[in-house]
């Protein structure tokens, strides 16, 4: 943002001077410092309590910092949960998700935009008229679905239908509309054949969006629980937030800090990913946003 | 048409056809499929041993007969009544203040959205020990000399704690939608309206709120959309407890499936579900509509 569009905002430096107006907006930093402080708490609180004592977790007045730092509770967590194999198999199901998904709407969305292709309206309907129907009609026959496709059990079952996104293939698509035809014409006319020209200059010209789609399917991958828990039936299989659900967010035997060890050690990933990242996955939110 | 003119028209299209075809099949094979089973499955019961049968509209009366239901129906519109009365207008205050500030923006707009990236599962965990009967919560309150409040367990305060949890880590993402329709705003518009001596509330009322208005119909749309299909963090939670009090809809179409093993129902209630979304999007869009002429 450049300094002239930030010089004013709806307050003006005019206004600023008014006393009454530095006590509102006084009163508003407070109100801001006061979600900040709420937002953050609680994970304050998960990785505090991970390393307290089981009986200073509910003592009276509540601790934020622990008295005694239990790092005992980590190697307690640990043995309820085969963190190594569920990261390494989340890992295989991103690895899918990144690539098999990705080229499959990336490609449709490329001959949607840039491609002579009949139908074309046809087409796009099919794909956009998915949008309408909610997840809720289909969410049961899916799973049968997929269990008459024999997919059950197979990380297929996760890729594949992941590439049924008409709201990834908009965005795929309003990006490759950015990009001048004149571009592609001049590679084909140079004899580049249609494959090439969508890996070579389509994909590389697109980097912005691909990379918020990667994103989005890290966090997705990383957090979603409830379908890959009906799809997985080997529990060596399943990725790490199924394996966490069952075995620590409901277990009622583990005690609370040594859970939180656990979840401490989920939370961290994801969060290093959102910071490290968080230029991208800022811009891409907006992206997304915009096109609504 | 001549055969030499089909194969030009072949070959012209032939690399676009192709390129469309894996998303064409995977559309098929895994959402219209499954759509079109729904709707197939809703007249039959689903039987894996004996094979599927037709039975009519006997499963669309069971669904109608089945008192739970009728309690799933009324605490999913209660779930989506508190979801806008507490949720709803929190995003686009918090925007509004965030957008005013002068410096930290950007970590304001980091801390916001800090909830969405979190696994829901690490998220349930915490909730669970703030809602606990003698968690921090409560303890808060017992500062204030309030009663001890069962979170979780209370019948009448059970989705509450659900909307509230779920307000606290969804809010943030609608926050960023509205800020990025708060700064395309353009600023002369401020400018001369306090030239012609408009206060502060007033640009915020007849500038802001309009400038992203539709995003407050678009939000909305999405929310009721959203939190008409709301069931995982019920279960994680509540369990759809304390006697049922927290059992929404589409977690009893789960429950269907998944427990009761009657498919056939569960795809009635999910056509159920399809009728009813569609009747309120179409009565949303016609009121915008309406409201957009007067």
């Amino acid at each position: 943002m450049s300094k002239a569009a930030r010089e004013r905002t709806i307050l003006s430096s005019y206004d600023l001077r008014k006393p009454s107006v530095k006590i509102g907006y006084g009163l508003m930093l407070l109100a801001l410092a006061a979600i900040a402080f709420t937002m953050l708490y609680p994970f304050g609180t998960t990785i505090f309590s991970s390393l307290k004592t089981r009986q200073e977790i509910f003592v009276f007045p509540p601790t934020f910092l622990p008295k005694h730092w239990t790092f005992a509770n980590y190697s307690e967590g640990f043995q309820y949960v085969d963190l190594g194999r569920s990261f390494l198999n989340t890992l295989v199901i991103y690895v899918g998700m990144a690539t098999i998904p990705l080229l499959i709407m990336g490609l449709a969305a490329f001959s949607l935009s840039q491609m002579k292709i009949p139908f074309r309206k046809t087409t796009t309907l099919f794909f956009m008229s998915t949008l309408m129907i909610p997840s809720a009609t289909y969410l049961i026959p899916s799973f049968l679905n997929l269990q008459s496709l024999g997919l059950i059990d197979s990380y297929w079952a996760l890729w594949l239908p992941a590439a049924a996104n008409a709201f990834n293939i908009v965005l795929l698509k309003s990006f490759f509309d950015g990009i001048h035809k004149e571009l592609f014409e001049a590679a084909r006319i140079d004899g580049a054949s249609e494959i090439r020209v969508f890996l070579r200059l389509a994909v590389p010209m697109s980097l912005p969006v691909f990379s918020t789609l990667l994103i989005f399917a890290f966090t997705q991958t990383w957090n979603d629980w409830y379908w890959p828990s009906l799809i997985i039936t080997t529990p060596e299989k399943l990725p790490i937030a199924p394996v966490v659900y069952r075995n620590i967010t409901q277990s009622v035997n583990i005690p609370l800090n040594v859970k939180f060890s656990v979840l401490t050690v989920v939370m961290i990933p994801p969060l290093a990913f959102f910071l490290i990242f968080q230029k991208n996955i800022m811009h891409g939110l907006n992206l997304s946003g915009v096109k609504g | 048409m001549t055969y030499s003119r089909l194969a030009k028209r072949f070959r012209d299209h032939f690399w676009g056809i192709a390129f469309l075809l894996p998303a064409v099949a995977v559309f098929c094979l895994f959402l219209w499929t499954p759509i079109a089973k729904g709707i197939l499955y809703s007249f039959m019961q689903v039987d894996f041993v004996k094979g599927n049968h037709y039975v009519g509209l006997d499963n669309y009366k069971a669904v109608f007969d089945n008192s739970v239901v009728g309690i799933a129906v009324r605490n999913t519109i209660f779930y989506m009544l508190l979801g806008v009365v507490i949720g709803f207008w929190v995003p686009s205050i918090v925007s509004i203040a965030v957008s005013e500030l002068r410096w930290c923006q950007g970590f304001m707009r980091l801390i916001v959205y800090l909830p969405n990236i979190v696994p829901a599962v690490v998220l349930y965990g915490m909730w669970q020990y703030l809602y606990d009967p003698l968690g921090p919560l409560n303890q808060i309150l017992g500062w204030f000399g309030a009663h001890q409040v069962m979170w979780l367990t209370d019948k009448s305060v059970a989705m509450l704690s659900i909307v509230l949890a779920e307000t606290w880590q969804g809010f943030g993402s609608a926050a960023l939608i509205y800020l990025a329709g708060i700064v395309s705003i353009p600023k002369d518009l401020y400018e001369a309206a306090e030239i012609d001596g408009a206060g502060i509330l007033q640009r915020i009322r007849y500038i802001t709120i309009p400038g992203i208005r539709h995003l407050y119909v678009l939000l909305f749309i999405l929310q009721l959309i959203g939190t008409s299909q709301g069931f995982q963090t019920h279960v994680a939670l509540t369990g759809g407890g304390p006697n049922n009090t927290t059992l929404t809809y589409m977690y009893q179409i789960t429950n269907e499936a998944f427990i009761r093993f009657d498919f056939g129902r569960a795809a009635a209630m999910g056509v159920l579900m399809f009728v009813a979304l569609t009747a309120l999007s179409v009565l949303l869009y016609s009121f915008q509509g309406r409201s957009k002429a007067a």
